[in-house]
């Protein structure tokens, strides 16, 4: 276990400290390619339990692709292979063995938009449980409950449950489909731009969250905001045209960069 | 740790069995769905199937005569397809040549001329032709457009045009031109291939100038106001700019109004008057594959029916390459547009 | 310097004279359009009455048209009955099973041929495997029914809800799929009770646009439903419908007939630009309510 988290966070980082939280998922030697395309160039990293790992760079750079292949969702496209290995509790889960019902019932994911499906507000958090567990209606009420609260938005919505989820506004939704994403109980929590389509109050909410849920998940936040990462995040990545350049704890990266591209791209010179 | 991995092992296979189920259940909804698509194959299929199998006997009776005789005559039981041929060939021809210039020129004045305000109505109004039901369009052309016909435009092109004017002085025209045969009739009604090719234009317009409005949008304004910039007029970059750039989709629309034209029953049949003869001149009654079938098919049997549906094969199989070529053809400017 | 502004000036009256004729051009559709609309409206109100639709055809210039109002509502019920479920899912496997695959693109473009082809072919190919067969059946009594006019006007509608199904689920952003499938929630699930109902209101407009289409359909019922002068609610029998009415009464010699068949085109025209109208409400509502 210590063996693999040394080996897989970056060199340079590994080096300077010791790690942070037992490894929840390790990366191994990733590649990405798309129609041909190599976007992910031999990834290797170690991402630690309960703690909230953020992945920066600068846009095309692979970032959102690497968190689209921690569940897999890449496969629903065509002409999208992925080459390596991502070990989540000991197992491959890129092994083509590994079901995606128990992938995704551990993995859970939030997207860039909101992205509500056409029901109630209820029924969009229900939705995703009753596939995976027969609950009595009681019990059902009480998870989504559960749910809602813990996305701080069950005293928003408490009394219009019925009510379809598309009235919600842009932050509401995100946070919905955090509810959504928490109660089928993952481990892990990915979120990819959560914030991007929302205004600054909804994206301060959404951050706050973020906080409150690392006690009990494994989060991977995808951002463009890079005082977002500095804010809300243990760990991040910073990644570059396909390859991963350092991985370090925050203050590390936001206050000494190991890296030249790093700092550069810290410092606003490019990207 | 080593109770956590315990307790997650224990939902495994339960796990594992209902990835099995949706695995199944998903295969089985392919299936289906991918056999109601298969569907839509074995329509067109049937449909080839079913009238080349009806007409098996008139094929076998007269082979390629059938397609070249002019003889449909239920009392000495031999049929020749070249009448109706040529009245759907004919009627659809007319019908094009009407419409396409005024599709174009309503596509042109949805696009470019019209004040913005008024072009969505107007463009939906004229879509509203698309939407009226044909049979409708057979009463209006038997009722009120082939008796309109017959009184106010008819005998103008007979007497300055055709070769049977009423007072037998020959104009200039009919004694010197192809025009005379074309329109020299003594039929006294408005029916007739030219009425029947208008009520077609008729029909057609809506499809073909949405078509070509909708192509005519495509075009990037990049390119028109290039064009703009180098003074031209609105007319040359419509005819020099827009028209080249969609060409394809232009002759895609009007091929698919060729095809709708062609496979007009209603509107046709009322206003054709349905006469097995061929006639130069297109002011003269016809028929058409589609209202010979309409006309006929209830009462026929034996060889007349399987000569019908012999017709009715043929037409199908016609429409078919036209709208192929149609389909084709507005392919063309979408995969433009994708690269 | 006389050259070019007699150029210019040629330039100009040809883009004068085009753009007029463009105007002409609509002129003259818009026309024919306000033609047609008020000659059906004239003649078939001028001939409305009561007893339309209330007594049957059996009773010729006295009666009416009920027996093939109640013939095209059954007839128009069993074509959109068999058109959408069967549309709805292949539109769906074009949309989300075979979008790029060869077979896909294929079926597709197919559709679209089928979309325009000739109404009266279908009809015939409903004949040969619904009348002919059950005629056999039945020792040589030519067994037209509704239940086959309900067929051919099926294949009419089928393209329409395939396509319009097609078009709308592709229009289903694929954030939306990703967002259910990473919940695990599997393919047909996420079809079924996400993305139709996603596009349901698109779906609908295709369905509604179908049922316009196939109830002004006279051809392909000739030789399937044939036409009946009295009142029946089984589909095994033969059925009249109202454009098929239309037709028949349209093409007799006598005076009253001809009125009828005016006040049925109303009726029929009517609906038609009714349910077009209602199509597009359901399609702007819908997208005013996703937004």
């Amino acid at each position: 276990m210590t063996e693999s988290a040394a080996a897989g966070i970056h060199p340079q980082s590994a080096a300077t400290h010791a790690p942070i939280a037992p490894t929840k998922l390790t990366v191994r030697d990733l590649h990405f390619y798309y129609n041909g395309f190599h976007a992910l160039k031999g990834i290797n990293m170690d991402i630690p339990e309960k703690k909230v790992t953020a992945i920066i760079g600068p846009s095309g750079c692979g970032k959102s692709t690497l968190l689209r292949i921690f569940n897999r969702i890449y496969a629903i496209y065509p002409k999208l292979e992925a080459k390596g290995e991502i070990v989540l509790d000991g197992e491959n889960i890129l092994d083509s063995r590994y079901s995606m019902n128990r992938l995704r019932s551990k993995v859970g994911m939030v997207f860039q938009k909101p992205v509500p499906f056409p029901m109630t507000i209820f029924e969009n958090v229900a939705y995703g449980i009753r596939h995976h567990e027969k609950l009595s209606r009681a019990d059902m009420d009480i998870r989504v409950e559960q749910a809602l609260r813990s996305a701080a938005l069950w005293d928003e919505v408490k009394d219009k449950l019925k009510q379809s989820a598309l009235g919600l506004s842009g932050g509401q939704q995100q946070r919905l489909c955090i509810a959504r994403g928490i109660a089928l109980k993952p481990e892990v929590l990915l979120l990819d731009e959560p914030t991007s389509a929302l205004d600054p109050i909804a994206t301060g909410r959404i951050e706050q969250l973020v906080e409150e849920l690392k006690s009990e998940y494994t989060i991977v936040i995808v951002t463009h905001n890079m005082q977002q990462a500095a804010r809300c995040s243990d760990l991040t990545a910073f990644m570059y045209l396909g390859e991963l350049i350092e991985f370090d704890r925050t203050e590390q990266i936001f206050t000494k960069p190991g890296k030249k591209q790093t700092e550069d791209y810290i410092t606003g010179r490019f990207g | 740790m080593q109770a956590n991995v315990g307790a997650v092992d224990a939902t495994v296979p339960q796990q594992e069995a209902r990835a099995r189920r949706d695995a199944r259940h998903d295969r089985l909804f392919s299936w289906l769905l991918k056999g109601c698509a298969l569907l839509v194959l074995a329509c067109l299929l049937g449909a080839a199937g079913a009238t080349l199998w009806g007409g098996r006997h008139a094929f076998g009776t007269f082979g390629w005569h059938f397609l070249v005789s002019d003889a449909w005559d239920p009392g000495s039981d031999t049929y020749g397809a070249l009448v109706p041929v040529y009245g759907t060939l004919m009627t659809s021809f007319i019908a094009l040549v009407i419409a396409v210039p005024i599709s174009f020129g309503i596509a042109l004045y949805l696009s470019e001329v019209a004040p913005p305000w008024l072009r969505t109505p107007v463009a939906s109004a004229i879509e509203l032709l698309a939407g009226i039901p044909s049979i409708i369009y057979g009463m209006w052309g038997l009722f009120i457009f082939a008796p309109f016909f017959a009184d106010h435009i008819k005998p103008w092109l007979t007497n300055y045009l055709g070769n049977k004017p009423d007072d037998g002085k020959l104009s200039w025209v009919a004694q010197h031109t192809f025009l005379g045969k074309l329109f020299g009739s003594d039929y006294p009604f408005g029916a007739s291939i030219l009425t029947a090719g208008i009520v077609l234009a008729v029909m057609i317009i809506p499809f073909i100038s949405s078509v070509m409005r909708e192509v005519f949008q495509t075009v990037p304004s990049r390119l028109k106001e290039s064009a703009y910039a180098l003074g031209s007029s609105t007319w040359e970059v419509s005819w020099d700019i827009v028209l080249p750039y969609t060409r394809s989709a232009v002759i895609g629309g009007i091929f698919l109004g060729l095809g709708r034209a062609l496979g007009e029953t209603m509107a046709v049949t009322f206003v054709l008057g349905n006469a097995m003869q061929l006639s130069a001149s297109i002011l003269d009654p016809g028929a058409s594959i589609a209202s010979t079938i309409a006309n006929q098919f209830s009462e026929a049997a034996g060889l007349q029916k399987s000569s019908l549906m012999a017709l009715a094969f043929l037409l199908f199989v016609v429409t078919f390459i036209v709208l192929l070529i149609a389909r084709w053809m507005l392919r063309q400017l979408a995969h433009k547009e994708g690269r | 310097m006389a050259g070019n502004s007699m150029l210019y000036s040629k330039r100009r009256i040809k883009n004068i004279i085009a753009l007029s004729l463009s105007v002409v051009a609509t002129l003259i559709g818009l026309v024919f359009l306000a033609w047609i609309l008020w000659e059906t409206l004239q003649q078939g109100i001028a001939a409305l009455k009561p007893q339309l639709f209330i007594k049957i055809t059996a009773y010729g210039e006295d009666g009416g048209l009920a027996n093939a109002m109640v013939g095209s509502f059954i007839i128009n019920l069993i074509g959109i009955l068999i058109a959408t479920p069967i549309g709805v899912l292949a539109g769906t496997w074009l949309a989300e099973y075979a979008n790029g695959t060869k077979l896909g693109e294929s079926i597709r473009f197919l559709n679209d041929i089928l979309l325009s082809a000739p109404s009266i072919v279908l009809g015939l190919f409903v004949y040969t495997i619904i009348v002919l067969p059950s005629t056999s059946l039945t020792n040589g009594s030519t067994t037209f029914s509704g239940w086959a006019g309900g067929v051919a006007l099926a294949l009419i509608a089928l393209p329409v809800i395939v396509r319009t199904s097609d078009e709308m689920l592709r229009l289903v952003p694929s954030t939306l799929r990703e967002a259910s499938l990473s919940l695990g929630i599997p393919q047909w699930k996420l079809t079924t009770q996400i993305l139709i109902r996603a596009a349901r209101s698109g779906i609908i407009t295709g369905v509604l646009l179908a049922l316009a289409r196939i109830s002004g359909e006279t051809a392909p019922l000739l030789f399937t439903a044939f036409g009946n002068n009295y009142m029946t609610f089984n589909p095994s029998d033969k059925m009249s419908s109202l454009p098929q009415m239309i037709y028949q009464y349209a093409n007799d010699p006598g005076e009253g007939l001809h009125a009828i068949a005016w006040a049925g085109a109303f009726v029929l025209t009517m609906f038609v630009l009714l349910l077009s109208l209602a199509s597009r409400l359901v399609l702007s509502r819908s997208k005013v309510s996703h937004d």
